[in-house]
């Protein structure tokens, strides 16, 4: 048991240094992707702040809240990417055959899936998140306490299992319908709307929806809001912080078991 | 005991019809009319420890379901395969712990890695020691020569490197059992050389049980101890190359040619196709008669100028046997 553990362990690592090696091969890619997605993240940072400015508040929340948790959400959205951009085209990774290679390895497939891409381009959506991040904490004067790091890192943690098992619930999808359809563009979309801005402007279904069915809620809004002491529209109390973790090892759990359950009905490509 | 075990294999498709044009889509869509298509269709063999099987069959016969199932990809339908004593299916790590799998359509490296650091990363994920690792790799590279591109990265390699570089992967565990799915596709004569060197030596220095699939007749003739010929979903032949000709082209033909017309004579043991002048074709079972005793025997009757035997075409018997024909016709 103890020697699984370390030799799972050793292999994690080791594909993480892989990949970095892998990257290291083309360094200008990297640095293309860092300007474009920085400058992408800033002009969407801008038109919040041009929005808050000329309309006041989002439903109560000032421009400097709003910086909080658009930074609290990109930073989960930048781990996400580094950790799970494999589970955003399932199929096309079925279809091309690689299952096969993973199955001939004396390895677990789930874990050899997860670990087949540390993906360095998240790095460039981390800088952009760092940034705003502090800036929104330092607009809001965040008090940094050991409860309110913890806490932070939690909710991290959490929202990170929560992005990365919408993208595997949706990809396994390809192990039924034997396409290569990519959800990425629609579940990005969701995410971003439902994590970069207040719930609470949504009509009540919405809210609803996004707190029970797809509990997108628990990445950034329900913390923030708790951290901020702001309405969260459901009068949850201030440690539902704590829920985000929870939810986060659940609803991952939910997306392994239903990735394995597609393994199992998997029929290889052919040749 | 036998290394492996199969037994009434079966491997069946779900392929849903789909009608024709927009109409037939749509009414696809309400009523759907499914089809089984069965790829492999009770297929039973046994393979000893250290043999060479070839195993060959026209496109679409089920080769390539047979080793993705031998291999643990595919579950089988029904039926039962045991490798080892293990099943692929239920004990799948444990079981490819102990194989080898070259698809030659499909390389099982890492694009984005040097040769070398697939050879690393395969170590770990195999727990291989480092003594074995370094012994590998050194019989790797002196049946391979892998040294010229080991530094390379995989995505670089012309199909030939490539291909080598696959085998050494597969082979750096030091499985007991090699599976290769078509290794010599695409590649050139130095190409081929190399791999069916590669196999010979495997197979004689570490005794690897080695089961390929090709449609390569130089990969057949030089390798393949035994073959397993399997068309339609099942087995039409299990035997030696020999033995497959001996049985579907038991005959030869001699071609006589005389300086002046002569009227030859029936042989007892050879039929006479036809005479045409000065030339002469005679038909023998090599079995009953061999073409010196033959010659002998009709050099008495005139004076031959010159001769020619003609064999059966290896090409010619495998298709035979492909359509499941008892006798070659022809020759």
């Amino acid at each position: 048991m103890l020697k699984t553990i370390r030799y799972y362990a050793g292999m994690g690592i080791y594909y993480i240094k892989l990949s970095l090696l892998g990257w290291m091969e083309y360094p200008m890619n990297l640095a293309a992707w860092l300007g474009t997605n920085l400058l992408q993240f800033l002009v969407g940072f801008a038109t919040i702040k041009f929005v808050v400015q000329e309309f006041g508040a989002l439903n109560g929340w000032t421009y400097s809240q709003i910086a909080f948790l658009y930074g609290l959400a990109m930073l989960s959205h930048a781990f996400s990417i580094i950790l799970f951009i494999q589970t955003w085209h399932i199929g096309g990774i079925m279809l091309a055959g690689e299952l096969d290679r993973f199955l001939l390895r004396p390895m677990n497939v789930l874990f050899q899936f997860l670990f087949m891409d540390f993906n360095l381009i998240g790095l460039t959506d981390l800088l952009p998140g760092v940034i705003i991040f502090i800036y929104g904490c330092m607009q809001v004067r965040f008090s940094w306490t050991l409860y309110s790091t913890l806490a932070i890192m939690a909710v991290l943690f959490g929202a990170t299992l929560i992005r990365g098992a919408l993208f595997m619930a949706t990809g396994s999808i390809a192990f039924w319908t034997k396409s290569n359809s990519d959800f990425s563009g629609i579940n990005l979309n969701i995410m971003d709307r439902t994590t970069m801005y207040p719930l609470t402007m949504y009509p009540r279904i919405i809210q609803m929806i996004f707190t029970f069915v797809l509990p997108f809620g628990f990445i950034s809004f329900f913390p923030a809001s708790a951290f901020l002491g702001m309405d969260n529209g459901f009068s949850f109390p201030s440690w539902i912080i704590w829920f985000t973790p929870v939810v986060g090892i659940a609803v991952f759990t939910l997306s392994c078991l239903l990735f394995c359950a597609g393994l199992r009905k998997y029929d290889s490509a052919g040749s | 005991m036998p290394l492996i075990k199969v037994n009434d294999l079966v491997k069946e498709y779900t392929v849903i019809k789909k009608g024709k044009g927009l109409k037939g889509a749509l009414k696809s869509l309400l009523h759907k009319e499914k089809e089984i298509l069965r790829a492999v269709n009770h297929i039973s063999f046994s393979i000893q420890h250290g043999e060479i099987v070839g195993y060959i069959g026209p496109n679409g016969a089920g080769k390539s379901t047979t080793v993705k199932m031998l291999s643990g990809i595919l579950s089988p339908t029904s039926g039962e395969i045991l490798i080892d004593g293990l099943s692929p299916q239920k004990d799948r790590k444990r079981v490819v712990q102990n194989l080898g799998v070259v698809f030659g359509q499909r390389s099982q490296l890492n694009w984005d890695l040097r040769l070398g650091e697939s050879f690393e990363l395969l170590k770990r994920i195999y727990r291989i020691d480092d003594r074995q690792y370094q012994e590998n790799l050194a019989m790797m590279d002196a049946i391979l020569e892998i040294h010229k591109f080991i530094h390379t990265p995989v995505r670089q390699l012309s199909l030939g490197q490539r291909m080598r570089g696959d085998l050494a992967a597969a082979m750096l565990h030091s499985p007991q059992v090699l599976f290769l799915d078509e290794p010599t596709i695409g590649l050139d004569v130095d190409g081929k050389q190399a791999i069916r060197k590669f196999v010979k030596e495997i197979n004689r220095l570490k005794q690897t049980t080695v089961i390929l699939t090709t449609h390569d007749l130089g990969d057949i003739q030089e390798l393949c101890s035994r073959l397993i010929i399997i068309s339609e979903g099942t087995i039409v032949e299990d035997g030696s190359l020999s033995d497959l000709i001996d049985r579907i082209a038991p005959y030869r033909i001699l071609h006589v040619e005389l300086y002046e017309e002569a009227e030859l004579p029936i042989h007892p043991l050879a039929e006479k196709i036809r005479q045409d002048g000065t030339a002469a074709v005679y038909r023998f079972d090599k079995k009953k008669v061999t073409a010196a005793q033959l010659i002998e025997d009709l050099s008495c009757f005139c004076k031959m100028k010159d001769f020619r035997l003609e064999e059966a075409r290896i090409e010619d018997i495998i298709r035979a046997a492909y359509h499941k024909k008892e006798k070659l016709e022809g020759v």
